[in-house]
């Protein structure tokens, strides 16, 4: 044992001593030279430096449909583009101004506990999309969530559900579902106020309203609606929206920064959120 | 004796790893550099631009700028480019990246962050690996699904080529911005455009 030890050192310390050795003999001789090759190594090779790896590089293995720049069909680009602006200063002037007020006033523990509430109450719609999804355990999960929730979640401000028992909230939107069955996404459209959209999504909004019970479509067959007349339709909506921009402050305008045309942008943005969300 | 063996020989094993990232420690090396980040973060006496430059270090050896920004830009591109331009290129693709990345840090608001998997896949044609790191970023209402995407370069083993953001990668939005910047401008005209937002956000 010992013996390997010594053999091993013995020849650490040789090749360490050689090479220091070699370094001490030829040292001037040979740094001329070295620089000189090197300068010719990036000179002749300057290009390959950035083209070694080529195909490694653009390879077919990174060139998968997600990296394939399609021509995207978009009839409405100009009212789109026009929508974008509108709602882009709405969002600067009106919304993000109140949300800031708002977040200054009340404490985070609170505003997501109001985040909660209007979550809890939109359970219709997760419950009914996982449904048609045939998502059965997520439903399931959904109903129970909806159940503990609103009993030992105080009416839905807290979410115990997820803390104590880890059922997790599944969002599934009808857009979402009729993507789930193949229906394509038609072509994009910048809704007002509301932001990116497409004529899939549309649909689903409509459907969504219906069942939701934070909107009064529907009031006639469903009883479980909580808004009487619109303008109450309106504040709830108004609440609700305020609320979640005040938890997301700065996201927006992070984003527009790395934007170089903001329309293009947002729309693949959002085109990439929901393909995400339907495949899941 | 033995011991003295065995750590001689561990120290020559690690030194020979040191340099690139096993895909064993993929797990283990990813969350201890954001566990790190996040401390760097919870610091309330440097600014935000402090903060990304000390960020950025830690996680510097882990991402491949030139593969990012190489699939940004697209083969056509890269072809067409001069060499003065790919220079110019990457740098402010890299440039910007970070500036994008160190913006994005001050919407931290104490999220927690949970590794979940380390995911491997193969390529369709030529059976490649490759691995996908699944994180989530877990706030007090919502949870973000975030994703780093590696794949095993040659010399300096796995390294991040993309990250997915809550279903959306930043590589194939950059690609697509890039392209439809190209459709309406010259590539000279392109890098300029980036570099001069550098200056605004940098």
């Amino acid at each position: 044992m010992k013996n390997i030890f010594i053999i091993l050192l013995v020849t650490l310390g040789f090749c360490a001593c050689t090479s220091k050795n070699d370094i001490n003999i030829e040292k001037e001789s040979t740094q001329k030279q070295i620089v000189t090759t090197k300068k010719m190594i990036t000179e002749n090779n300057s290009n390959d430096s950035f083209d070694d790896n080529f195909n490694e590089d653009f390879g077919e293995d990174f060139e998968n449909e997600s990296l394939k720049v399609e021509e995207v069909f978009d009839p409405l680009s100009s009212y789109n583009r026009l929508i974008t602006n509108f709602n882009d200063k709405v969002f600067i002037y009106a919304l993000n101004p109140t949300a800031k007020g708002y977040a200054y006033l009340f404490p985070e523990t609170f505003r997501s506990g109001i985040s909660n509430f209007f979550n809890n109450l939109m359970f219709p719609l997760r419950f009914t999309n996982n449904l048609l999804q045939l998502k059965f355990q997520n439903s399931v999960e959904e109903l129970g969530r909806f159940l503990v929730n609103t009993t030992f979640g105080l009416a839905g401000f807290m979410d115990p559900a997820k803390t104590e028992l880890g059922w997790k909230q599944h969002d599934e939107d009808f857009g979402q579902t009729l993507g789930f069955y193949g229906v394509g996404e038609g072509f994009h459209v910048v809704l007002p106020f509301l932001g990116p959209s497409n004529l899939r999504d549309i649909v689903g909004l409509t459907a969504d309203s219906y069942i939701s019970a934070l909107s009064t479509t529907g009031s006639s067959d469903l009883q479980y609606k909580i808004p009487n007349n619109q303008t109450q339709n309106l504040t709830i909506t108004g609440v609700n929206i305020v609320n979640s921009t005040s938890l997301r402050l700065g996201l927006y305008e992070s984003l527009k920064k790395d934007a170089f045309d903001l329309y293009p942008y947002l729309r693949d943005l959002y085109n990439q959120r929901r393909n995400t969300l339907i495949k899941e | 004796m033995k011991n003295i063996l065995k750590i001689l020989l561990v120290a020559l094993f690690s030194i020979s790893s040191l340099f690139a990232l096993e895909k064993e420690e993929i797990k283990t090396v990813m969350t201890k550099k954001i566990d790190a980040s996040i401390s760097i973060i919870k610091q309330k006496n440097l600014t935000t631009q402090e903060k990304g430059q000390k960020i950025i270090k830690i996680i510097d050896e882990v991402f491949d700028y030139r593969k990012m920004a190489l699939l940004s830009l697209g083969r056509d591109a890269w072809v067409s480019a001069t060499k003065e331009q790919k220079i110019r290129y990457l740098k402010a693709f890299e440039i910007n990246l970070k500036n994008s990345y160190i913006d994005k840090l001050s919407l931290y608001t104490d999220q927690k962050v949970k590794i979940i998997d380390l995911e491997s896949t193969f390529t369709q044609k030529s059976k490649k690996e490759r691995i996908q790191l699944t994180s989530e970023l877990i706030g007090q209402s919502k949870t973000y699904k975030v994703n780093y995407l590696f794949y095993k370069n040659k010399t300096r083993g796995w390294v991040i080529w993309d990250i997915n953001l809550a279903g959306t990668s930043i590589i194939t939005t950059t690609r697509k911005q890039y392209s439809g910047l190209l459709k309406q401008k010259s590539l000279e005209e392109m890098i300029s455009e980036i570099e001069a937002k550098n200056k605004i956000n940098g």
